[in-house]
């Protein structure tokens, strides 16, 4: 009986052992490559491949007014991370017909980029010194801070009135710890709520189930009703950038190259009035 | 023992890193807290799910019409609508519906996988009473059994070794089914795995470790069953 039980038990850590090996093997590859040093009108050996494989794949936000946002009705997205790829892709040399979305989640992000299915996420993806020792992510496209959502009943003024009160975040995102240390600075207590989609976290701030739901600002302005509103505060700048798998540098260059050329010819200016996001 | 794996790939880069794994086990204090809540809700779930599978099994087995009726919709309720839905409805909808009432997430987990499979294993039930013979109820009431006392000394102890491999599958199935609570912030081993992994970004071990966690519930409970059912059936 129990010589039967232990042989089950190696028989399963074998076989998690060999499904890693496999899935991990097969994706090493392409990220072992070392970015070699082109020529300036040559594609780095990365966006090469991307050029070759004939499609840009991108993780957006499905969910996120102004960023990215996919129409129930007609399964298009638009928004300024939108473009962005969209521009991404024209300066690959692809059109944009050749630009795949995936819609993804703070949680998922991550993964998908770690496992091949993605190219790149531009998905108000926060730069932060943690997840640039797991990605690597671009210089900065946009600054947002992180907001709070009441319900307009509740008669909270600021952040100094949620002492003792519940706080829904988003899993896998950085407010959580940004407003713990803001609210470590005014001296209050807040306890967390963490919910895999914005979706849900509003859901439990209409049902009372938390008293703020937080996270950037951007995200917040897609969410506000008659019912609720932001308060005044703000805290922790967020730098938005975009994320690509670890070591695929030579994208990462030729990403940030754009965003300079964007920025000096007033494209990048263009594309936040257009978005409202200045 | 590190020139052991030096030659292993995935052990030293890529989501199932060394460094993964060391961080992740400095931390393990979380994912325990929530292989705690987790045997709490499976723990108090399961016992909810027997009462309520073994009385509603009797009751659609036996042959008055109002208690028959009355299960046969309590398990068409609750096999035909998805778990998630139930469990996000007790949580987000019913404080709204009525202002006040908010039942506390453990709670939420107990009744909601309680009552799910209490549906399933009246089902279990019924079918181990309907496969003992009726001859057997009947020679019972002749003796002067009441229903319930022909039930409880006759019919019930031969229907166990019957329904006892299906009862363990539901008793399986419970266990996992209370990381449905993950959604609603249940502080569960899946919700604990699914905020640890999402705030540092270790996924690779911390989800092989949540796995193990529900494998380590779950499976001395099959071999248990198991050991159970050879010993009714020498008996």
């Amino acid at each position: 009986m129990s010589k039967s039980v232990w042989l089950l038990l190696l028989a399963l850590v074998l076989a998690l052992g060999t499904l890693s090996l496999v899935g991990c093997g097969g994706e090493e590859e392409p990220a072992e490559e070392p970015a070699v040093e082109e020529p300036a009108e040559e594609l780095p050996a990365d966006v090469q491949a991307i050029l070759d494989a004939g499609k840009l794949r991108v993780g957006v936000k499905s969910d996120v007014p102004n960023f990215g946002l996919q129409d129930a009705a007609t399964g298009e997205f638009s928004g300024m991370e939108i473009d962005l790829a969209y521009a991404l892709a024209e300066r690959i040399g692809l059109t944009m017909e050749d630009v795949e979305f995936e819609p993804v989640t703070a949680k998922t992000r991550g993964p998908l980029l770690d496992n091949g299915q993605l190219d790149v996420v531009i998905a108000t993806f926060t730069i932060n010194d943690e997840r640039k020792l797991q990605w690597n992510f671009s210089e900065p496209y946009y600054q947002d801070e992180v907001g709070l959502l009441v319900k307009k009943d509740a008669g909270f003024e600021g952040l100094a009135d949620l002492d003792g009160k519940t706080i829904g975040v988003a899993q896998g995102a950085t407010t959580r710890d940004a407003v713990q240390a803001e609210a470590d600075a005014a001296g209050i207590t807040v306890s967390f709520l963490e919910f895999a989609t914005y979706p849900e976290i509003n859901a439990a701030l209409e049902s009372g189930r938390v008293d703020a739901f937080s996270v950037d600002k951007s995200i917040l302005s897609g969410y506000v009703t008659d019912d609720s509103m932001i308060l005044p505060d703000g805290f922790s700048p967020q730098d938005y950038g975009a994320a690509s798998k670890l070591g695929t540098d030579g994208f990462t260059e030729f990403f940030n190259e754009m965003l300079a050329e964007m920025e000096a010819n007033g494209e990048m200016d263009a594309l936040l009035e257009k978005w409202n996001l200045l | 023992m590190s020139e052991l794996f030096s030659n292993i790939a995935f052990l030293q880069q890529g989501p199932f890193s060394i460094p993964r794994w060391e961080a992740v086990f400095q931390n393990i204090d979380t994912l325990w807290q929530g292989m705690l809540v987790t045997l709490l809700v499976a723990s108090l779930g399961l016992a909810l799910a027997l009462a309520l599978g073994t009385v509603l099994g009797v009751m659609s087995a036996s042959h008055w019409r109002v208690p028959r009726a009355f299960t046969r919709g309590y398990v068409e309720f609750f096999q035909n609508t998805p778990l998630l839905i139930q469990v996000f409805m007790l949580y987000n909808a019913l404080p709204i519906l009525y202002p006040g009432l908010f039942i506390p997430v453990i709670a939420i987990g107990i009744l909601g996988v309680g009552m799910y499979h209490g549906a399933y294993i009246s089902e279990v039930v019924r079918a181990g009473i309907q496969s003992i013979g009726r001859g057997q109820l009947e020679a019972a009431l002749s003796q002067g059994f009441t229903y319930v006392g022909a039930m409880r000394y006759i019919i019930i102890p031969q229907a166990m070794r019957i329904v006892l491999p299906p009862l363990t599958n539901q008793a399986v199935s419970l266990i996992k089914n209370t990381s449905v609570i993950a959604i609603i912030a249940g502080g569960d081993l899946m919700y604990a795995g699914d905020s640890f992994a999402g705030r540092f970004g270790h996924y690779g071990p911390t989800y092989i470790l949540v796995g193990l966690g529900y494998f380590l519930l779950c499976f001395p409970l099959a071999i248990f069953a198991r050991r159970l059912e050879e010993r009714t059936r020498v008996a």
